[in-house]
């Protein structure tokens, strides 16, 4: 589409313009769009509000559920007996090693940063999902928003069609919602990244359509006046969000068939794949975080053989990932997280498998000003302990927030009328950005 | 999952036993009188704050859908409204109950309950054991006690046995095994002392895997066979060699963890339940061990007070303790005394639930109108509380209000894959676990699609030969009279005046009547009422 094109080329161009040299070239762009009757004047001010805010930061999480092994992805241990069969191999950065089963990241190891000590005490995958999705524990009494919800509700843009939170796949067990920031904040949840959002086609012209949600707006008095002014309310939201959405030219967002050939290659094949590639495509279009979930690192058997498999799902398409936003002059503003709830036991089981173990696991992170080629932290010889700067998951989101340019000590307000910081502990990883 | 296989008769006829009236049965009628006296005491509600009691087409509704999980047909409503007898609720109540639906309805809801919290995705097979026989028990009127045994000692496939849910979701694992028995059943979640002394409670490490100890020789087992793809719980007796970390299979005793060193063998742990320290030894065999804990279970005070817990809030909107499935000794219940009285009384019953619905849904409590949930200081339950529909009742809702059928068969999709049938697809976009605290379950974007957009549904809207609506068009001349029927069969009551009055004024606004009633009906059941319970 040449409107996305010219608004690239302004961007790619001008990552240090100035706001009126942005505001002329999405102005130009959206008068040669208006010109061919592609946009209204309502569109091309939404446009220019949420290009504006695409110069801000963004997100891509992706989600290994089920607690990736950190001894076959990040933190290979060849030659001790702990390590299993899983060799170790050189990356763009000398003197760092990662698994073999991870070739393509290898490659683009000066963007990434490692974090081999990570620290936890959660070992249950509920509870640690909840902890790394949330940089809490559960609590009961307050509903805490997931990491996608508060970075949606701090930098998001609340003007565009497109929800700000997007999450593709099932996220793993507790991955969380927009908790008491409310229904704004939910993730929009993509089943599949190959298929835009099931019924997004009205099913009738879009006059009509329109003048449906009028009469519906028209009549949601009654119910709301006494029994649930609450439930109404949240109702009219949500149907307006979904209309919007759906009625917007921006739903493109959604369609993969729209990126080139090369693209698609260079990220490959599979769920996560596109899922990736989808995750980039819908920041071009003003989304600001968006987790993707890999599933099935639960391996309490067949580790080495499983976690292969797993690693080839990833490998690729996240590599070309960070490629990709690299060399589109995105990266500086996007961040990229790698993780799961925790890693898994040192000592290979009686099924060949490991099981759970937060004591000592991995997170890998790119972008948004965290320093490439480098690896934080380092665990024993056999890695069952940590024996160099351990990080917690509050010092995680500590960092995570940090490097989106969100104060971690923000406070908001729970429905109860408590203030509950982003974060509550911990301090930011300095490594990552020095 | 629509299809109900014959029933097992024969465990049936043997579970009938527990069936006959208990000697100290309170009618639910008067032991509702009694609980809403003791819920004045205990809240001091001022008669100011109450919500009055709602009409007839409200409780007609409401009843409607918490019993059979369906919205009346609007000729139901008229006849309800018309009936003059003083006692016309308790009757419905009482008739409702006797449909099948009843058990259908609820035994969906338990499907949720125990398959939301799964960690095994395959386990969802059982469903369709579990829900047509546990919607027979209900229906027949087994007692939550014999209901809860058969789900604490299930063995055996768990496309045969749908009873084997809880362990099946559970892949077998001891410990969650345990702390799903223990939430279920009990309302109390010691889990969390799994790992560490739970924080806020006194519940011990120890205690937690004292509860452990009466599962360790359950597992779950793909069951070896070249053309059946399924899962048994089996059960090990027999001293395995050497017992390995983690192993799925059975052992024959239960160990503690070492929290220092993952790896050791950790401490054995002799069963003995938590809530009694009633003791069970080492060596006990599997059969006995379950029976025991079963027993332990279904005896204690907390076992009834978990039901009337959940089924209060269900019902009322609100349960007695800050979540449905965290009570316990730990615990402070907002009406204690109320809980007590019911929960004696539903123990009384033989552990029937439907006396339970019954006692709770004759209460003024449950009567009253809705209100917004009230905020965190204001007094509780003084109303009842719109409840969102859970996915099979919206789409139960549709089928009716639009007058289609179920749609049964399972298509095949693009290259022979299996795709859902639309009630599972719908399960899918507005299912939710009903053990959350409604509050946060959030409506989504794609549960808005799917009303708004759904092919069928929007054929169904259409007023064309064949449809509800082409046919309702036809007979019915007068504008105002098809408003009404439409907000009858969608709402199940009438449309107010300014309902009526803007419903006409978008009739005159629009050329062709039967697309002015297209929409009509398209914004009824998109709108936030038809979605909720009230």
């Amino acid at each position: 589409m040449p409107l996305q094109h010219q608004i690239d080329v302004g961007l790619r161009g001008g990552r240090v313009a100035s706001r009126r040299d942005f505001l002329r070239n999405v102005g130009a762009a959206a008068t040669a769009a208006t010109a061919a009757g592609v946009l209204s004047w309502t569109d091309r001010v939404a446009l220019a509000a949420s290009d504006l805010r695409r110069r801000g930061k963004r997100c891509i999480l992706l989600w290994m559920a089920g607690g990736p092994s950190q001894f076959e992805t990040f933190n290979p241990k060849p030659g001790h007996e702990n390590g299993g069969p899983t060799k170790a191999i050189s990356t763009s950065v000398s003197g760092i090693q990662i698994s073999e089963n991870l070739p393509r990241l290898a490659k683009v190891m000066n963007e990434l940063a490692v974090i081999r000590s990570m620290a936890s005490k959660e070992g249950s995958h509920p509870r640690a999902s909840f902890l790394m999705h949330h940089g809490y524990l559960p609590m009961g009494g307050v509903k805490f928003p997931t990491l996608g919800a508060n970075v949606a509700h701090q930098i998001g843009d609340a003007s565009s069609e497109l929800p700000s939170f997007v999450r593709i796949g099932r996220g793993g067990q507790n991955p969380g919602n927009g908790g008491f920031l409310g229904v704004d904040y939910d993730p929009l949840i993509l089943a599949s990244a190959d298929r835009p959002p099931e019924n997004s086609r009205p099913t009738t012209d879009r006059a009509r359509y329109e003048r449906r949600l009028g009469l519906l707006k028209n009549l949601e008095t009654s119910f709301g006046a006494v029994e649930g002014a609450d439930v109404v309310a949240d109702h009219k939201k949500l149907i307006e969000a979904s209309s919007e959405m759906i009625l917007s030219p921006r739903m493109e967002a959604f369609d993969l068939d729209r990126e080139d050939q090369r693209t698609r290659d260079a990220y490959g094949e599979g769920q996560f794949a596109s899922g990736c590639l989808l995750a980039r495509r819908l920041l071009d279009f003003g989304v600001t975080f968006v987790e993707v979930t890999l599933n099935g690192w639960d391996t309490h058997n067949d580790n080495a053989a499983r976690t292969a498999e797993l690693c080839g799902q990833f490998d690729q398409p996240m590599a070309a990932l960070i490629s990709d936003l690299k060399q589109r002059g995105q990266l500086d503003d996007t961040l990229v997280i790698w993780m799961g709830e925790f890693g898994r036991t040192p000592r290979i089981n009686g099924r060949a498998g490991r099981d759970h173990y937060p004591r000592a696991f991995n997170v890998a992170m790119a972008g948004c000003g965290v320093r490439g080629g480098q690896v934080i932290g380092q665990t024993s010889p056999g890695g069952e302990q940590v024996t160099d700067r351990p990080v917690s998951p509050k010092d995680l989101y500590q960092s995570i927030y940090t490097a989106l340019g969100i104060n971690p000590d923000h406070e908001n307000m729970s429905l109860s009328g408590r203030p509950i910081r982003l974060v509550d502990e911990g301090a930011p990883v300095d490594e990552l950005f020095g | 999952m629509p299809f109900c296989p014959p029933a097992p008769t024969l465990v049936l006829a043997a579970l009938l036993v527990g069936v006959l009236p208990a000697a100290a049965r309170t009618p639910a009628e008067k032991l509702a009188q009694q609980a809403d006296r003791l819920l004045a005491e205990e809240l001091g509600a001022s008669p100011g704050e109450l919500a009055p009691r709602c009409d007839d087409a409200t409780f007609l509704r409401r009843a409607y859908l918490d019993i059979v999980g369906d919205i009346p047909s609007p000729e139901h409503v008229t006849a309800f409204l018309l009936d003059p007898a003083e006692d016309k609720r308790a009757e419905l109540v009482r008739a409702l109950l006797d449909q099948p639906q009843y058990g259908q309805n609820w035994s969906r809801y338990w499907r949720d309950v125990i398959l939301y919290r799964r960690i095994e995705d395959r386990s969802v097979i059982v469903a369709a054991a579990l829900v047509p026989q546990l919607a027979e028990m209900l229906n027949v009127g087994v007692g939550w006690d014999r209901i809860a045994d058969k789900f604490i000692t299930a063995t055996g496939d768990i496309q045969e046995n749908g009873a084997t849910a809880i362990i099946a979701a559970q892949e077998g694992r001891t410990e969650e095994v345990a702390a799903e028995v223990s939430r279920v059943f009990l309302g109390i979640q010691i889990q969390c002392a799994q790992c560490h002394d739970h924080p806020w409670d006194s519940w011990q490490r120890e205690q937690f895997h004292e509860l452990a100890a009466y599962f360790p020789r359950v597992s779950l087992q793909q069951v070896r066979s070249p053309v059946r793809r399924s899962f048994e719980v089996a059960v090990t007796d027999r001293e395995a060699p050497r017992r390995r970390q983690n192993d799925n299979r059975g052992s024959t005793e239960h160990f503690m963890p070492d929290m220092d060193d993952p790896q050791a063998e950790g401490t054995r742990m002799q069963p003995k339940f938590f809530l009694t320290s009633a003791t069970t030894p080492l060596g006990t065999r599997d059969a006995e061990r379950r029976a025991t804990i079963s027993e332990y279970i279904t005896e204690s005070p907390w076992f009834a007070k978990a039901m009337v817990n959940r089924m209060w809030a269900e019902l009322v909107g609100e349960p007695f303790f800050e979540t449905i499935d965290d009570i316990g000794p730990e615990r402070a219940a907002k009406a204690p005394q109320t809980l007590e009285v019911l929960s004696q009384g539903f123990a009384d019953s033989g552990y029937d639930v439907k006396w339970l619905m019954r006692a709770v849904m004759a209460t003024d409590a449950y009567q009253r109108e809705c209100r917004p949930r009230r905020t965190p200081d204001a007094t509780p339950m003084t109303a009842n509380v719109a409840q969102r529909l859970r996915g099979d009742q919206l789409y139960n809702a549709l089928l009716t209000a639009l007058g289609i059928e179920e749609e049964l068969e399972t298509n095949r999709g693009r290259g022979g894959r299996r795709q859902l049938n639309q009630r599972a697809q719908f399960n899918v976009a507005f299912g939710f676990d009903p053990s959350v605290d409604r509050e946060g379950v959030s409506a989504s974007i794609p549960q808005a699609l799917a009303m708004m957009n759904t092919p069928r549904f929007n054929n169904a809207v259409r007023a064309r030969r064949g449809t509800m609506l082409g046919e309702l068009t036809t007979e019915i001349q007068d504008d105002g009279a098809l408003v009404d029927e439409l907000y009858l069969r969608c709402l199940s009551r009438e449309p107010t005046a300014e309902e009526r009055d803007a419903a006409l004024a978008y009739r005159v606004s629009v050329d062709k009547r039967e697309t002015a009633f297209e929409d009509l009906l398209w914004a009824l059941v998109n709108s936030a009422e038809f979605a909720h319970r009230r």
